[in-house]
């Protein structure tokens, strides 16, 4: 049984409950434990590559050999990792490990919920609690941003690197290479936002719309359970944390 | 009554002063196909967003004139990869994305869809995930997942542009098969070649107003050809000294030859 | 003489399946050559490849004599200029001519060698009037012709395009086709991606197609466009022009219009009246 198939509200539940629990229980060991489960998580089966982030045509490395557990895996420690040096600039080595851990625990659960949450499967979810399809997709949209910015960071970067453009060299020149990257990005982000805007009306979505949910996530009791077990694991930790 | 007229439109879009489109009439009726043709910028892809009531309400701007609409509209842009919902990893569930969002019962969403997967003959690429495709691929599942949300006229900007050219004889045939069935098309495409076959009106648009409307003949006519707009074969006759109108296609060339 | 590209014997695959499979060619200087075959055959990574963004699993990519297994993308833009599907998107600088210069700066040239690049690829593109403009106020048509601009700024010994000619009108892409033109008479070898087989006839003299991943056809374009039993298994149409050569019989079968246009002139002339 893959992460994949739990249901939508679970992995959020699960996603939200680890940091919370990072940030409550006291550091190191209540981040080490949280760190920990959370960059399991990320091993699991059931994490992939969303849409948007796959080889070839979109241009995202993907070397033939590697699982997606791992790329997951290697996501999660590389994102986190300049906040460790960061931390570790600025405090003494107990205060980095107890910030870097629950700083960790931050990143690699929601990088394991953007891999694992599959956006159609959120807004069926959703919109079959009733809410809009315009409020769904945004909600949804609002998850999958950063992989698909990144995406198209990646190939915004390798059609640079194509002019010439080094990611390596001096201080100065890499900081003008940043802005040879992030401004396309930004510039054709937005300027795609307005076109989006207009084809996603073309589709159908439209303030008011009422969706017919193809294949609404099942939930079960257990599950339902679950979440509201995270719930009270929080609350407790919370209650005995400042008892 | 035609499934769309448009009376002395207009349009000028936000912040600008010069109209995009300048007193442009046009109507197309049920089962008739119509085709816009002109140079880059000469308000083609304008006309398509006023017709399917996107342009002003939502690319802000003004309009002058009438639009009277008899049907629903679906339009396919000139960027299809701008129009993937982004929320489903296999072509089905793609082409399924705007008939679920009109609410419509799930046996019929999977009718519409299975009909546009077979007319677009998706069929092996069902299962695929739409961020694999390649641009031609995704161009014809985003005229599958307009032509789903079956209405009754069809807006369609550069539909064979990333076509190869079996993917663009596919999607002629279906235009056609579709004004029979009674649907209402209108259509932007620089392709001057495909429509003598397919067209039965064309409106010459040169920056923002109708310079000239008639049959595809106008494509072959000494005006057209000389601004560009002829068929390859209507411009090659002309520019070798022959006398027009020029024939529009091969086979007709061949006819006059002989 | 080293090519300018060499294929050697090119297995590549991204997955499942090969994509490519032992595809071997070359390309000389000056030589101008159309990359043709159905979607998916494989021709965008065949562009990936030449810019150095992915390795062949087997067999060598030789850019000029450099193999692309040691250059990285930024190393192999001294020698290829890459347009690909899209480009448009990569834009970003105040003005255009900010943008187009972008190349050739990165390649550390001197400031009077990127203006006077950027200056030529500006007027190679008849664009020079849209210099001062941002990028994004032109309009997706001229936006691709930009694209193309920062590519030819770089004077690359070897240009790969991929479906330069999508969303452009008959004028633009008579311009595309009077700069790539230009360029090759100065000895840079040309690699197009194209379904627009009438373009490929006016602009370029070799045909390379490929066929799920492997090479089904190496020949001049003159003789293979009008050749509808080898076009039509490969999902291929004769573009109009070379249709018509054909159906008329016209003496030396020519593809290109300016070409077929004086023969016919010279035909008829010749003819009886009707």
């Amino acid at each position: 049984m893959t992460a994949g198939r739990l249901h939508p509200f679970t992995l959020l539940a699960l996603a939200a409950a680890l940091p919370a629990l990072a940030w409550i229980l006291p550091a190191p060991a209540g981040g080490v434990w949280t760190a920990a489960v959370a960059l399991l998580l990320t091993l699991t089966p059931g994490a992939r590559l969303t849409p948007g982030a796959s080889p070839g045509f979109r241009g995202v490395g993907f070397s033939p050999g590697s699982r997606p557990g791992l790329v997951v895996f290697r996501t999660a420690l590389l994102t986190a990792a300049p906040f460790w040096v960061f931390l570790r600039l600025l405090h003494d080595v107990p205060t980095t490990i107890a910030i870097g851990l629950r700083i960790t625990t931050m990143v690699a659960s929601f990088v394991w919920l953007a891999a694992t949450l599959a956006p159609d499967r959120l807004v069926e979810a959703t919109v079959a609690r009733g809410w809009s399809v315009t409020a769904a997709y945004l909600f949804a949209a609002t998850i999958t941003a950063v992989p698909t910015l990144r995406d198209r960071a990646r190939r915004i970067a390798e059609a640079q690197r194509c002019r010439g453009l080094s990611p390596r060299g001096s201080l100065a020149h890499r900081l003008r290479a940043l802005r040879a990257l992030a401004l396309p990005l930004v510039l054709s982000a937005l300027h795609e936002v307005d076109e989006r805007a207009l084809a996603l009306e073309t589709r159908g979505m439209v303030s008011g719309a009422r969706r017919t949910p193809l294949a609404p996530p099942p939930d079960s009791a257990v599950e339902r359970a679950a979440r509201w077990a995270l719930l009270a694991a929080c609350v407790a930790a919370l209650i005995w944390r400042f008892k | 009554m035609k499934s769309l007229t448009l009376e002395r439109v207009s349009f000028w879009y936000p912040a600008t002063e010069a109209p995009a489109l300048r007193d442009v009439s046009l109507a197309v009726a049920h089962g008739e196909i119509v085709a816009l043709v002109g140079a880059v910028g000469a308000g083609a892809s304008t006309a398509l967003l006023v017709a399917g009531d996107l342009a002003p309400r939502l690319t802000g701007g003004r309009l002058a004139g009438t639009v009277a609409r008899r049907d629903r509209s679906a339009i396919v842009l000139p960027t299809p990869w701008t129009q993937l919902s982004g929320m489903a990893f296999t072509v089905w569930d793609e082409v399924a994305f705007g008939p679920a969002n009109l609410g419509w019962p799930t046996h019929e969403i999977a009718r519409q869809v299975d009909r546009a997967v077979e007319q677009l003959e998706l069929g092996p690429l069902a299962a695929r995930n739409p961020a694999t495709l390649s641009g031609g691929e995704l161009q014809r599942v985003i005229i599958a997942a307009t032509l789903a949300m079956d209405a009754g006229l069809l807006l369609l900007d550069e539909p064979s542009a990333e076509l190869d050219a079996e993917g663009a004889r596919t999607v002629w045939r279906l235009i056609r098969a579709l004004a029979k069935e009674g649907k209402a098309i209108l259509l932007a495409t620089s392709a001057l070649d495909a429509l003598p076959d397919v067209a039965d009106r064309v409106v010459w648009l040169e920056d923002g107003a109708v310079r000239a409307a008639g049959t595809p003949d106008l494509l072959g006519e000494v005006a057209a050809c000389d601004a560009g707009l002829g068929t390859s074969v209507a411009t090659l006759w002309g520019a070798s000294g022959l006398p027009g109108p020029y024939p529009l296609t091969v086979d007709h060339a061949v006819r006059l030859w002989r | 003489m080293i090519p300018a590209l060499r294929f050697d014997a090119v297995t590549f695959s991204y997955g499942a399946g090969a994509v490519l499979r032992g595809l071997s060619f070359s390309i000389t200087a000056g030589e101008r050559v159309a990359l043709l075959g159905k979607n998916g055959a494989g021709k965008s990574t065949v562009v990936r490849l030449i810019a150095g963004l992915e390795r062949p699993a087997e067999g060598t990519v030789w850019v000029g004599d450099w193999n692309t297994r040691d250059c990285a993308p930024e190393q192999l833009a001294w020698r290829v200029g890459s347009v690909f599907q899209h480009a448009d998107q990569q834009l970003f600088a105040r003005t255009l001519r900010e943008d187009v210069s972008f190349g050739p700066r990165a390649l550390g040239v001197g400031a009077r060698e990127v203006e006077r690049r950027t200056d030529q690829a500006l007027a190679d593109l008849d664009l020079t009037a849209h210099a001062g403009h941002h990028p994004y106020d032109l309009p997706p048509a001229l936006r691709k012709l930009a694209a193309l601009a920062g590519a030819l700024a770089l004077e690359p010994a070897l240009l790969v395009l991929d479906e330069p000619t999508i969303g452009l009108d008959r004028a633009l892409r008579a311009r595309l086709t009077r700069a790539l033109l230009d360029r090759s008479l100065g000895s840079v070898a040309l690699l197009v991606i194209t379904h627009d087989l009438t373009f490929a006839a006016e602009t370029l003299e070799r045909g390379l197609v490929l066929d799920r991943g492997s090479l089904a056809c190496d020949e001049p374009l003159a003789g293979l466009l009008g050749d509808v039993s080898r076009l039509e298994p490969l999902g291929l149409l004769p573009p109009p022009v070379a249709a018509l050569s054909v159906a008329l019989d016209l003496p030396g079968r020519p593809v290109r219009a300016a070409d077929a246009a004086r023969v016919l002139a010279r035909v008829a002339r010749g003819r009886p009246g009707p």
